[in-house]
């Protein structure tokens, strides 16, 4: 056999680098990478403005709390495996967790249940106290590894009297998170269910309160029509107003979030949201193990077409 | 065959390239004066068939590895002692109170809330406590159950889906520690825990344990839709009753004969309705966290059934095995080039 003339052909240098490559191939199979995974708890708003149906899937209208529940579980579906996502839910004034975090690939069929599930007909009380809620989920949250996402429309029910806020200093900065707005800025009516959940109309101007009247009133009395100290400290007259229909409070969200230390997003479209969540911000850095296998191996199945040429 | 799949199918489109060696054979060539002249030569076509066969095959393992060829995660049937539970948990606010009706002082240092000492009686526990502590390690000892989780205080909650998954039941077990919620509206929660079995196969024994530490009275339209709910789902009842001190029990009757009705006994008069359903039902009165672990001893115990699980085999990668395999027919491929006769 004539060595110079084996080196002269170009096939026995395509086959022998094509082997050297399926070589490096087993003996690095994987490369470490930079990934981010995630640790969340979403706490959605389940009180009854979440019923307005002012998103749409498909072309069909649906509640703001069936659009969340589509988000969600689409979002879910997107975070990379070792991410851990946990649910709570928020009604009256406090926030409860229904699971901790789990893990998102395992986990899915549960996870994916368990968002399905969640129901208007699970609140427990049925004030709508969006500050009282967020402290409290805040306060559950404080000390864990998880970042909250607190899903809601922003609106408050009865009315804030805004002498009465809720003091969110002691918190303030110490949780990662964000707050995400459900709902359309255009106001539109709250379905009504009767007790066995069949619906009948929608929620009118005589259904709910207009302001609030707890406690001592926030404006000043000499422009309360009808004033009186200790009998009609917020005036006489009925109060009226749009308080029946909802809309997102973007606004109100915004200054929430800022007194919070949380950043704001509103809930638009699914994909969106899944950007949105998927901030660096929110996730931990994770080595993975990234497959390199398939590098290799397209170059040496290159290097033995060429051999064929 | 059955379960095999591939990360990236569309990779499959690479099998195409398998058909070049019939046309190209990689050999070199040399030119003869006539081709028809040259003898046949049965032994050099086999050589040159089995290169042309070698790189085939070398390129369809290499695509089918790039492709990502594994065998689905499959499940084998097998059969075990287990039962389907769905545990009903009371999120009440008295739960969140120790046995005696105290809310627990946390921490222990040897005194109680009048700051007399207990003489290193431990801290007290909240019920809830107790209770979490025990369910966990329940779930631990058994291992082929599908549990599922509810939850209700004024209405139910849905928490987490008959399940294998030991770490999402943990997680949401783990959870009740958050501070309970309001009342207590038994009737919702039962009749929750009872949809849990909608869409399940009858099979093994199908459980409802109830971890409760009050009751309600139950209006009428629920106890009639719960009867017909309990007769159709064929579930056994286990009411595990975590009782305050100085409150009465489910097993107590009354002295004044004034108070026996539902709503000055509501204890009583659920368990009466228990009794009555006509299922297989077991009531378990515990006034401290050793009594509640005999219960669930003992439920442990009653509840081995056969039941038939399926284990999970985990996806298997065959992408390696492919590689090894490219690997094998390249060295080969090689040796016979090196073997190749060359012309100058």
């Amino acid at each position: 056999m004539n060595i110079r003339l084996l080196l002269k052909d170009y096939r026995v240098w395509c086959l022998s680098l094509a082997l050297l490559a399926m070589l490096a191939l087993f003996a690095f199979p994987t490369r470490k990478q930079d990934g981010a995974v995630y640790n969340l708890t979403f706490v959605v708003d389940i009180t009854r403005s979440m019923n307005a149906e002012d998103y749409r899937i498909n072309d069909q209208p649906v509640s703001r709390l069936a659009f969340v529940k589509h988000s969600l579980r689409e979002l879910v579906g997107q975070l990379p495996c070792q991410s851990k996502v946990g649910l709570g839910v928020f009604t009256e004034r406090r926030s409860t967790l229904l699971f901790e975090p789990i893990e998102v690939c395992s986990g899915y069929a549960e996870l994916a249940n368990s968002i399905e599930h969640l129901d208007w007909r699970m609140a427990w009380a049925a004030d709508s106290r969006i500050a009282g809620g967020l402290l409290n989920a805040m306060q559950l949250l404080l000390d864990r590894e998880s970042a909250l996402v607190f899903v809601t429309d922003g609106q408050e029910a009865p009315p804030l009297n805004s002498r009465y806020r809720t003091d969110f200093s002691a918190l303030k900065g110490k949780l990662k998170g964000l707050i995400i707005g459900a709902g359309g800025l255009q106001a539109v009516a709250i379905p009504k269910f009767d007790q066995n959940g069949k619906r009948i109309g929608v929620y009118g101007p005589d259904d709910v309160p207009h302001r609030s009247s707890f406690g001592e009133s926030d404006l000043n009395p000499e422009k309360i029509e009808g004033y009186d100290a200790r009998n009609a400290p917020f005036g006489k007259h009925a109060a009226v107003g749009t308080e029946h229909l909802s809309a997102l409070q973007e606004g109100y969200l915004q200054q929430l979030a800022a007194e919070t230390g949380l950043a704001y997003s509103r809930l638009q479209t699914a994909d969106e949201f899944a950007t949105t969540i998927q901030n660096p911000e929110f996730g931990q850095v994770f080595e993975l193990n990234r497959d390199t296998r398939a590098f290799y191996a397209l170059l040496a199945l290159s290097l033995l077409l060429l051999t064929l040429v | 065959m059955n379960g095999l799949a591939f990360d990236t199918p569309w990779a499959l489109a690479g099998l195409l390239l398998a058909l070049l060696p019939l046309w190209r054979s990689g050999m070199q060539t040399a030119t003869y004066p006539w081709l028809a002249m040259l003898p046949p030569d049965p032994l050099s076509q086999a050589v040159a068939l089995t290169i042309r066969l070698l790189a085939m095959t070398a390129i369809v393992a290499l695509v089918l590895g790039l492709s990502g060829m594994h065998l689905r995660e499959q499940s084998v049937e097998r059969i075990g002692h287990g039962a389907h539970i769905v545990m009903l948990l009371d999120r009440s606010s008295s739960m969140d109170n120790s046995f005696a009706g105290k809310a627990p002082s946390g921490s222990d240092d040897g005194r109680d809330a009048g700051g007399r000492a207990t003489q290193g009686a431990v801290a007290e526990q909240s019920k809830a406590e107790a209770a979490r502590r025990l369910l966990t390690e329940f779930v631990d000892h058994r291992d082929h159950d599908l549990i599922g989780i509810a939850e209700y205080s004024t209405s139910p909650l849905f928490v987490m889906p008959l399940t294998e998954n030991r770490q999402a039941i943990h997680a949401a077990i783990a959870a009740t520690a958050t501070p309970a919620l309001a009342y207590t509206n038994i009737s919702k929660g039962l009749a929750m825990a009872l949809s849990f079995f909608d869409r399940q196969p009858v099979q093994g024994s199908r459980i409802v344990l109830l971890v409760s530490d009050g009751a309600a009275a139950i209006d009428p339209d629920s106890e009639a839709a719960l009867r017909i709910l309990f007769k159709q789902q064929q579930v056994r009842l286990y009411w595990l009753f975590l009782r305050t001190d100085n409150s009465p029990g489910i097993f107590a009757q009354p002295d004044d004969p004034r108070d026996d009705n539902a709503q000055a006994m509501p204890e009583l008069y659920l368990h009466r309705f228990f009794g009555g359903l006509h299922i297989p039902y077991q009531a378990y009165e515990a006034e401290n966290p050793g009594a509640m672990r005999k219960a669930i001893n003992d439920i442990d115990r009653l509840e081995q059934l056969p039941l038939h699980y399926r284990e999970a085999i985990p996806k298997q990668d065959l992408s390696g095995l492919c590689y090894g395999w490219t690997g094998v027919l390249m060295a080969l491929l090689l040796g016979v080039k090196l073997c190749e006769a060359r012309m100058v």
